[in-house]
């Protein structure tokens, strides 16, 4: 980044608001079409025609829709965490991507927490699970590990916002004065009336570093908590004490691929090469072959363990999960994208070729899915007595909404980066160094 | 009269510099940048950290907030279970948990808003250049005689612009 000076930099965060192609736009109303017709249009039909259009059944009362709401709550892992963790460790080559980043925790929560409404059934009903004076006297039941998930994505999603806005409020008066017509007053009170003194970079810097520091030990339990929804049942392949850890570390594993899927994508759209370097993939791939094998580890763990118990119950769920068609396919395309997959970026060429990390990284986010998927429907159509046992088989309004909910997260993404500056300006400018007379000073 | 004075410079220790030698000749002075300054500006100002009064206040009231609706909820509807306390031990200490991290986080920006003084939307002092490539040099408390020398002292010490400034 040597050779960028302090004003391309703003000139370039600034063009990728203001200067949109039609193919922006025609992939953001194509997305927002899908995302309409499949997700929307979908739950629409299945409250009016009941949660018999899905394929759960007794003794399957979750199904892909909890195996989405993990699934999205583990890509949300990406960006607050991470960006946390690399501001607290000082690490100079967050500050191009950890906006974006953060920006995907906050869509990829809120994805989660649709889903959550569309599993309800009758989601007006939400506000049962808040506690409120009511004339019944009925207060909400926090024995419930349901009820732990409510407060911990709800602090999740306030703190990230919290994060993200925080973090982007000298760039948002950066933006405020370069921009003209209906985006200057927006832009003017978003940014507070933020001047730049010593002052407001002082109390800045302070307290975003207290956010960092609530936000780890919160990225974690929030994840462990969603694990808990499973592994405090007595259901055999839930109850298992890894999952805590084993759901934070796929986390980690599926948010950072979902950032390198993201901004090879997005480098190239939005012609930022300069900022979004191949120095930035060699990096998270690197990040991502640590997780794979942490995840790697943990899974035979999962498996030996349950293995070496020995119980029936225990024995005929792995048995369905890893060798039952068609399970049987999904686990072990899951192992070949999550465990194999990722040794390619033991070499370095592969780790700064962005075709590879586009395609090992899409491959990840199919495997954990797949992994949430599997956990979901290969333990509870097993449970105890196999005169309960039911296989589970989604209907097309659940594979619906699932292809819905990606086409949703990205078209939040599309118009994030119309009105949000997607790449830290003052952060960038640290990277090249404050100027002194004899040149510039890094940090 | 107090006419302040902003000079814009292009370097940052040239900009200390002249904030030194202002300050210690009795001006008030106001450095802006377009990034963070950190050790450059010790020097210049040291400042407390009162931001860890307001997290720790939240994390507190928030500690006290999930015990208490833990435990509350659990004594205003109770459910008789065989074997298992009504005061559940591991949700309180969950909720507790979480509590603290929620209502630390929102203290924490609310310490911000009160110490940083924002939002601000009035009449300020500022430069839009100052958000770009310039560090700023805002003098202030200048008699009005001595205007036109501390203009000449900022352009000494290699300010690229210096302006006599109003808020707007």
């Amino acid at each position: 980044m040597d050779n960028i000076s302090y004003n391309e930099i703003n000139d370039d965060v600034v063009r990728t608001m203001t200067k949109t192609t039609w193919k922006y736009w025609a992939l953001l109303i194509f997305c927002a079409s899908m995302a309409g017709v499949l997700w929307f249009g979908a739950w629409a039909y299945q409250i009016y025609a009941g949660q018999g259009v899905t394929g759960l059944n007794t003794p399957t009362f979750w199904g892909i829709y909890l195996a989405n709401f993990v699934f999205w709550i583990g890509i949300s892992h990406s960006g607050t965490l991470l960006s946390a963790i690399l501001f607290i460790t000082a690490t100079p080559w967050r500050r191009s991507i950890y906006r974006s980043a953060e920006a995907i925790t906050f869509f990829s929560v809120l994805t989660a927490a649709v889903f959550i409404f569309v599993h309800m059934g009758r989601p007006w009903n939400f506000y049962w699970t808040m506690p409120y004076f009511t004339t019944r006297e009925l207060w909400v039941n926090f024995t419930s590990p349901i009820m732990f998930d409510v407060f911990a994505i709800s602090t999740y999603m306030t703190s990230s916002v919290i994060f993200l806005y925080f973090g982007s409020i000298p760039d948002l008066a950066a933006v405020r004065d370069k921009v003209t017509g209906w985006r200057k007053p927006v832009y003017t009170y978003l940014s507070l009336g933020w001047r730049g003194t010593d002052a407001e970079w002082h109390w800045l810097s302070k307290s975003y570093t207290f956010f960092a520091v609530f936000i780890i030990p919160l990225a974690v339990s929030v994840h462990s908590i969603v694990s808990w929804d499973f592994a405090l049942s007595t259901v055999p392949g839930l109850n298992k004490t890894i999952f805590a850890p084993y759901f934070v570390v796929g986390a980690i594993f599926s948010g950072t691929a979902a950032i390198v899927t993201l901004m090879a994508c997005y480098r190239k759209a939005m012609k930022v090469e300069k900022y979004i370097t191949l120095m930035h993939f060699d990096k998270l791939c690197m990040l991502l072959l640590v997780m794979s094998l942490l995840w790697s580890y943990i899974n035979v763990v999962e498996v030996f363990s349950g293995w070496y118990a020995n119980t029936s119950a225990e024995n005929e769920t792995l048995m369905y999960r890893m060798f039952m068609k068609p399970h049987a396919y999904m686990y072990w395309l899951m192992i070949l994208t999550n465990s194999i997959l990722p040794l390619l970026f033991i070499f370095k060429s592969l780790r700064r070729s962005i075709f590879i990390c586009i395609i090992v990284s899409i491959g990840i986010n199919v495997g954990m899915w797949i992994e949430r998927y599997l956990i979901v429907a290969t333990s509870l159509p097993r449970k105890f007595l196999p005169n309960m046992w039911h296989d589970y088989i989604p209907s097309l309004i659940e594979i619906s909404m699932t292809i819905g909910s990606i086409f949703f997260f990205v078209m939040l993404f599309l118009i994030f980066v119309k009105l949000w500056p997607s790449i830290s300006i003052y952060e960038v400018k640290e990277d090249i160094g404050i100027p002194m007379r004899k040149g510039f000073k890094r940090h | 009269m107090n006419q302040p004075v902003l000079g814009l410079f292009k370097y940052v220790d040239s900009m200390v510099e002249a904030a030194v030698s202002m300050k210690d000749t009795g001006y008030t002075v106001t450095v802006f940048s377009p990034i963070p300054l950190g050790v450059e500006l010790d020097p210049v100002v040291m400042r407390p950290n009162y931001i860890r009064y307001f997290a720790l206040f939240g994390a507190f009231i928030g500690l006290i907030f999930g015990v208490v609706l833990a435990l509350g909820t659990a004594a205003l509807y109770v459910l008789p279970r065989g074997g298992l306390p009504i005061w559940p031990v591991t949700p309180t200490l969950l909720l507790a948990y979480e509590s603290i991290i929620l209502c630390g986080v929102i203290w924490t920006l609310i310490g911000f808003f009160i110490i940083a003084r924002k939002p601000n939307f009035g009449k300020q002092i500022y430069d839009p250049k100052l958000s770009l490539d310039s560090f700023g040099l805002l003098v202030e408390d200048i008699r009005e005689d001595k205007v036109e020398e501390v203009e000449r002292l900022l352009e000494g010490f290699g300010a690229d612009e210096v302006n006599r400034v109003e808020k707007s």
